[in-house]
């Protein structure tokens, strides 16, 4: 089992792995712990099978669990797909799950497959909340709600009987005043986003970072200038940057056009998840690989339809992750 | 959920003495004015705490244009928001359904207040007369000193809040012998479609309104509304695109031609602002200010200067010194404002009402109470100058909106 009880002992095994040609692990509870934002790993693996582009995504539940298996031993160099998911989350964690549930939403089959991650890393199913801002979006998306104090939890932020609701007092992050999710704030100290693959009609792209905005009280007034630095602003802040581990970007069916609402039109069957701990940078290959996706089609550059994801390369500007795509290494399996 | 709840059912005689009904036959004190020392329109004390999803009360939408891809337009307000399907405007109070444009909270009240009509504060208004005041979630801009922040910065489903029609309202207000309905607290702006329905019916059974606003609004929806509504307030943030930028994510122009709009449309209004410590309470920007009121507005719309206190997104500045009310107010007298008042400090002389020409004094205040009015006729009873302002319930019910000038007026150049 690989855990570190150390900075030292966690710093050494890094050095033995780069020195095997591994690729280096992450180890962000150890910086979370001291409230400081984890060295990411700037690898973004593009995980794809034709099989899962077809059928319903409900089918696919042990290819995903595969697919995204082996993108974490390639993330993490390890041997095996309990002991890549045991680099970044230990038994103790509680992690919340941020899906997107307007619109376009995350397909809960892909979410199954990271709570099985979970669990190869022994993270209790108690310590595991599936989480969004309403329990209507959620159950709407498919997603199955679950209070109780057994399983995974899964419900919103409006699900006051379990604590949650938003914090009353306003947290200031760069531009934006907010009062965040009790969920993001007081029930969990590890997350991981999973958005999906779709365009956004103001921010360009809706995927890792804008997931976040169903963390705060009031996206609403965070939408000019779209959204940028507010989007940078809401993930800068303690709550999200230093215990935001990994993304994995839900491109079963992506959407390239029409969003963030569910648009058939521009449906498109990627059949594939992306995968990274370093937030910016997979947002940076989703951005990529929805304009490559928009050119084919005869569409215009999300720039060019009045919708740059200029908030993508501020939070590369900051410091947050990597936004270049020339330094990104982008891994296909 | 029981203040409100309780607050639309037929008062009892604990209800009349809580919410102090009387005031207005009383003509004088009001009680529920008594002892209280801000200055600002505060939501309280029935504000409900909390942050309960409550369901939506959806209403057809007035004022947005048909975009392309189930886009939509909104323009009732400065921002005009581009909103894709299933997303809000920035007001967060407005939502596109599948193409159509949607208010959220067409009677969702979340406060509700019987209050004194000095608190708005309008001071030519009905004076010793209560308003019956009422408030949905949201607004259109943020003010980072917003006293109300708890209603006006949250989205209709995270505060708690009871569905009440417009009939029930009135006969709400009629039964607390409220003479006018305010709306308040947030920003009338955003719930425009329930004022609108409102004010007209109220109107046709004798009840006045008043909006207290940010003057946050375009000139189309603010004409249709004026037709219905008895008075109006500005809270007239500053004088410079800088403070309503940054400290307001909003611009001045557009509040300086509500303004214009206002004085063309001939209805009676007033302005408010609250001065803040380094921020906007330079003696050069209030003379400018001063100076662009007397011009374009005319020497007759009184000017509240008020107090800050520190909350929301400003803490780290002190409570406006009494010394900075009394400058302002004497720079815009200077100025050749006839009517200006040093808010929120009680029993300060600045409170009262003088007569501009002989300049005895005709209103005299405590806080929000009435002490003496002797205004008769809308007239100085000393040296007969019609003062001006709104004096009976018939003349507010009476008014009726001049036709749109040929020409339009252009605002000034702030700083
Ligand atoms: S009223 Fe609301 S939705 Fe309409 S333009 Fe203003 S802020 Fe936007």
């Amino acid at each position: 089992m690989s855990t570190f009880s150390t900075r030292r002992q966690f710093l050494a095994q890094m050095g033995a792995a780069a020195a095997a040609g591994a690729v280096l692990p992450t180890g962000p509870w150890l910086d979370a712990a001291q409230g400081e934002a984890p060295e990411r790993s700037s690898r973004v693996i593009i995980a794809r099978d034709d099989a899962l582009a077809g059928g319903s995504v409900d089918e696919h539940g042990e290819l995903l669990r595969k697919l995204l298996d082996a993108s974490m031993q390639r993330l993490s160099g390890a041997q095996d797909a309990a002991a890549a998911w045991r680099r970044w989350f230990k038994p103790t964690d509680r992690v919340g799950i941020k899906v997107n549930t307007l619109g376009h939403t995350t397909q809960p089959a892909v979410v199954d497959a990271v709570v099985a991650g979970l669990r190869q890393a022994d993270v209790p199913a108690e310590n595991i909340i599936i989480w969004d801002r309403f329990d209507s979006e959620l159950d709407k998306a498919g997603f199955k709600l679950n209070r109780s104090a057994s399983g995974v939890k899964c419900y919103g932020t409006d699900a006051e009987e379990v604590g949650s609701g938003y914090q009353s007092n306003v947290e200031t992050s760069g531009e934006i005043g907010s009062c965040y999710s009790r969920i993001i704030a007081e029930q969990i100290d590890a997350l991981i986003s999973v958005p999906v693959l779709k365009d956004h009609s103001l921010a360009g792209v809706s995927l890792g970072m804008k997931n976040f905005y169903g963390a705060i009280h009031n996206p609403n007034k965070y939408h000019d200038r779209n959204c940028d630095p507010y989007v940078v602003d809401v993930v800068s802040h303690r709550f999200v940057r230093p215990r935001w581990r990994l993304t994995v970007c839900d491109a079963t069916r992506g959407q390239c056009h029409g969003g963030p609402m569910k648009n058939p039109g521009y449906a498109w069957p990627f059949g594939g998840l992306i995968i990274g701990t370093d937030f910016v940078a997979v947002d940076a290959v989703g951005a990529d690989l929805l304009d490559g996706e928009r050119k084919n089609r005869g569409l215009k550059l999300l720039a060019d339809d009045k919708r740059p994801t200029n908030h993508i390369a501020t939070a590369g500007a900051r410091g947050l992750g990597v936004a270049d795509l020339s330094r990104i290494e982008r891994i296909e399996l | 959920m029981d203040g409100l709840d309780n607050l639309f059912s037929a008062p009892t005689r604990r209800d009349v003495l809580r919410w102090g009904v009387a005031c207005g036959a009383a003509g004088a004190l009001c009680p529920t004015g008594v002892g209280i020392a801000l200055g600002q329109d505060v939501a309280a004390p029935n504000t409900l705490p909390g942050l309960r999803l409550k369901g939506l009360a959806r209403h057809e939408a007035m004022f947005w244009e048909k975009l392309d891809e189930n886009k939509v337009k909104c323009v009732l307000c400065p921002r005009e928001c581009e909103v894709a399907d299933v997303e809000r405007g920035y007001c967060g109070v407005r939502e596109n359904h599948e193409g159509k444009y949607q208010t959220l909270v067409y009677g969702a009240l979340c406060s509700a207040n019987v209050d004194p009509i000095e608190k708005k504060p309008l001071f030519h208004y009905l004076p010793g007369t209560t308003a019956f005041s009422v408030a949905t979630a949201g607004c259109n801009i943020e003010c980072k000193f917003c006293q109300n922040w708890q209603i006006s910065q949250f989205r209709p489903e995270q505060v708690e809040s009871v569905l009440v029609e417009p009939e029930r309202l009135i006969a709400t207000a009629q039964a607390r012998s409220a003479p006018t309905i305010a709306y308040t607290y947030s920003e009338p702006v955003i719930f425009y479609e329930y004022v609108h329905d409102t004010a007209a019916l109220a109107r046709q059974q004798g009840i006045g309104s008043v909006m207290i606003s940010n003057g946050y609004i375009q000139e189309k929806p603010l004409r249709e509304l004026c037709r219905h509504l008895t008075g109006v307030k500005v809270d007239f943030k500053a004088f410079s695109e800088k403070f309503y930028e940054e400290t307001c994510a909003g611009k001045l122009k557009p509040v300086l031609a509500t303004l214009e709009t206002l004085k063309d449309i001939g209805i009676w209004f007033e302005l408010v602002i609250l001065l803040i410590p380094t921020l906007n309470d330079s003696p050069d920007e209030i003379k400018q200010m001063s100076e662009w009121i007397v011009q374009h507005l005319g020497p007759d719309v009184p000017m509240h200067f008020t107090r800050f206190h520190p909350t929301y997104r400003i803490n780290n500045l002190p409570s406006t010194p009494v010394g900075t009310l009394e400058r302002a107010r004497q720079i815009a007298l200077d100025a050749g404002v006839r009517y200006a008042y040093a808010g929120n400090v009680p029993t300060h002389p600045g409170e009262n009402t003088y007569c501009h020409q002989c300049k005895v004094p005709l209103i005299r205040r405590t806080g929000f109470r009435v002490e003496s009015n002797r205004i008769r006729d809308g007239k100085c009873p000393d040296c007969a100058t019609p003062i001006p302002g709104v004096w009976s319930a018939e003349q507010a019910l009476a008014f009726k909106p001049r036709e749109k000038a040929a020409a339009p007026q252009t605002a000034g150049q702030p700083s």
